[in-house]
């Protein structure tokens, strides 16, 4: 039952206008025990008793019942719930809300500025994770701390030493305290110019955040759809029609096919693009499934404090159903085992479970249930104009969330051989080396003289794991001139002579060639 | 019979430290601070045990130990990373690349001493 302050705001306007309650009880024709009942909240009451009360009283009806009072108790309680607040009494906040809702208001104003502030917190935390030349003084810190600590301990250690030495390991103590200290400052004046407000993420990023912080993988979706799919009793490419059944039986809605443009929005049809891909139309239907039969979970999930606003948490949400989606139709275990056995062969993956390109190189990623774990894959999606979606990183291999990757990528040189499977072994300029397989995708089929919907998708693996996987095989002889030198980002690489450079590397002339750590000492002591 | 150990570290002052400490310990010591000449010096070398940086500069770590794993003579080599990183994902990488300990910066003397013992200890052992 919602509580609402109804019975409280009677009770406090009665008592001030001095009445008994078996006054106002006889005034408005109802027993003293049902106003007893009502002014406790264990009665609900509206319409014409409502109005009758208010006019004993002499206040209009909406100073007893404002529409707002539910909504306001709710989320009162909720704040406090999610605040963790123990020993606040409901029958309090209904109290609050009857004689204070501008307070109640305020409170709940400033939860939210909390959770403003928190959330920039968080973003400012993301950001600087990502901070190249944090990365470094970080590194100059710990290489730092790392001499000091050690010499001390010999200084401490040994009794033996002789004067030379000591001299010599005070004297490194001394210097690289000295250094500490500068790449200490240096690092508070790069953290103070990014207190700077950052711009709020839209909705898109907080969602790809969210994702990117349970790596991928959502154990209570993979073990709720493998409920769901024991209990239809189907496997293979056959579970589609199943969905559909179900669909129909169980939640009386009908899958419709339409051509146009014009759909009836109804409850009870589920209306699918006749010129949507096969795959596009089996996965679209187990999406829906999953919302209806997971919405509980899915709601639970998107509780999270990445997701900061209704809009995040239904993309959130939207993001989730499709995760489930995958997992109902390309079973975890099943496609794992096809995976390894297929080497990673996205062709014959794709045809065994009647999956779409993007689906399976999609549910590859999400391999990473820790106890059997896939190749850990990353993922990327562009536009034909560079717009990025879905990045996911890898430890080595990060993904850009803004702007354009390197555009020496196969996921670009792919829009130039649509359809077509690219594969790349691209080396960074420290040697490490991945494996890139990237194809176009197109979402809808075009008739003559239409412009596909197309995007470029791409998974990138350590070269590590290169002969589990079929693509790897062209490299295995290990001929350099297969391999292409790729940066990550253009403000991030150093390859200066770069034909394709775009924008001006935001890293120090050639110095990582000759003492990558120099320039970072160098500035801090300036 | 005194063992050798090839310390692959960019920082003088951390190779000094470790050279000092493990030939306290009668190890004898050789370093490298390039990491594209980690794999010569050890066909040099040929060290019982392999201190490596994971950040060292032209080469990656990462990149070396694969090299390193490629090569059958070094495939049993026990490996000691240094590494700053203390992520979990990034220690599955290395362990799926080969490495034996990992060591943290900044680590503690005993605790390096001691690592190295146990490795070169265990190296020792009958393979089963």
């Amino acid at each position: 039952m919602q509580r609402l302050p109804i019975g409280q705001r009677i009770r406090n306007k009665r008592k001030e206008l001095g009445l008994t309650q078996s006054a106002l009880a006889q005034q408005a024709g109802i027993s003293v025990s049902y106003l007893n009942l009502i002014e406790h909240n264990k009665r609900m009451i509206g319409g014409a008793l409502l109005n009758r009360l208010a006019a004993q009283l002499g206040v209009e009806t909406s100073h007893l019942s404002d529409a707002e009072d539910g909504p306001l108790v709710q989320q009162t309680l909720e704040m406090a719930r999610s605040q963790s607040l123990t020993g606040l009494d409901e029958k309090n906040v209904v109290r609050l809300v009857a004689e204070n809702p501008d307070w109640a208001r305020a409170l709940l104003a400033l939860h939210r500025k909390y959770q403003d502030t928190a959330e920039h917190a968080l973003s400012l935390s993301d950001r600087l994770s990502q901070d190249p030349m944090l990365h470094q003084l970080s590194h100059a810190i710990l290489t730092q701390t790392t001499s000091i600590r050690s010499f001390a301990e010999i200084l401490g250690q040994f009794d033996d030493l002789n004067a030379g030495d000591q001299r010599r390991f005070s004297g490194i103590v001394a210097s690289q305290s000295g250094q500490l200290g500068s790449s200490v400052r240096a690092m508070i004046e790069l953290l103070g110019s990014a207190m700077d407000a950052p711009e709020p993420l839209s909705p898109e990023k907080e969602v790809d955040d969210f994702i990117i912080a349970h790596r991928n993988y959502f154990d209570e979706l993979e073990s709720a759809t493998r409920s769901l799919r024991d209990e239809m009793g189907v496997s293979g490419k056959l579970v589609a029609t199943a969905i559909a059944g179900r669909l129909s039986d169980r939640h009386g809605i009908d899958v419709r096919f339409t051509d146009g443009d014009t759909r009836e929005p109804s409850e009870n049809v589920f209306w699918l693009d006749t010129r949507a891909p096969e795959a596009s139309i089996r996965f679209r239907m187990a999406k829906r499934l999953i919302e209806i039969e997971a919405a509980d979970l899915l709601d639970r999930l998107v509780q999270d404090s990445r997701l900061t606003n209704d809009d995040a948490r239904s993309l959130g949400r939207r993001a989730l159903a499709s995760y489930g989606a995958g997992a109902l139709l390309f079973p975890y275990q099943e496609f794992l085992k096809a995976a390894e056995h297929h080497r990673y062969d996205i062709d014959r993956l794709s045809a065994a479970f009647g999956s779409s390109f993007e689906q399976t190189a999609h549910r590859l990623v999400t391999l990473q249930r820790p106890k059997a774990p896939g190749v850990p894959f990353a993922f990327l999606r562009t536009d034909p104009a560079g717009n990025i979606s879905k990045p996911f990183s890898i430890p080595g291999l990060p993904m850009p969330r803004f702007g354009g990757a390197c555009p020496l990528w196969a996921i670009y040189a792919a829009f130039s051989e649509p359809g077509r499977i690219v594969s790349q072994l691209a080396t960074t300029q420290l040697g490490e080396r991945y494996l890139f397989i990237a194809r176009t995708v197109d979402k809808r089929t075009a008739g003559f003289g239409e412009a596909p919907t197309r995007y470029s998708v791409m998974i990138g693996c350590d070269s590590l794991y290169m002969d589990r996987l079929v693509y790897g095989d062209r490299y295995a002889t290990g001929q350099a001139s297969l391999e292409t030198p790729v940066g990550f980002s253009c403000r991030l690489c150093e390859r200066h002579d770069c034909r394709q450079r775009a924008q001006p590397s935001l890293l120090a002339g050639d110095s990582r060639q000759n003492n990558r750590k120099a320039p970072v000492t160098g500035a801090a002591a300036e | 019979m005194g063992t050798k150990i090839l310390i692959a570290e960019d920082e003088p002052f951390i190779v000094e430290s470790l050279s000092f400490l493990l030939s306290r310990e009668g190890h004898t010591i050789a370093s490298v601070s390039d990491g594209a000449s980690v794999l010569d010096e050890l066909k040099k070398q040929r060290p019982d045990l392999l201190i490596l940086d994971i950040m060292l500069p032209t080469t990656s770590g990462f990149e070396i130990l694969r090299r390193i794993r490629e090569q059958p003579e070094f495939a049993a080599l026990p490996v000691l990373a240094l590494t700053a990183k203390g992520q979990e994902a990034d220690r599955r990488r290395m362990v799926d690349l080969g490495v034996d300990q990992f060591m943290t910066k900044p680590f503690s003397n005993q605790e390096l001493v001691s690592s190295v013992a146990a490795l070169l200890e265990s190296a020792k052992a009958p393979q089963q």
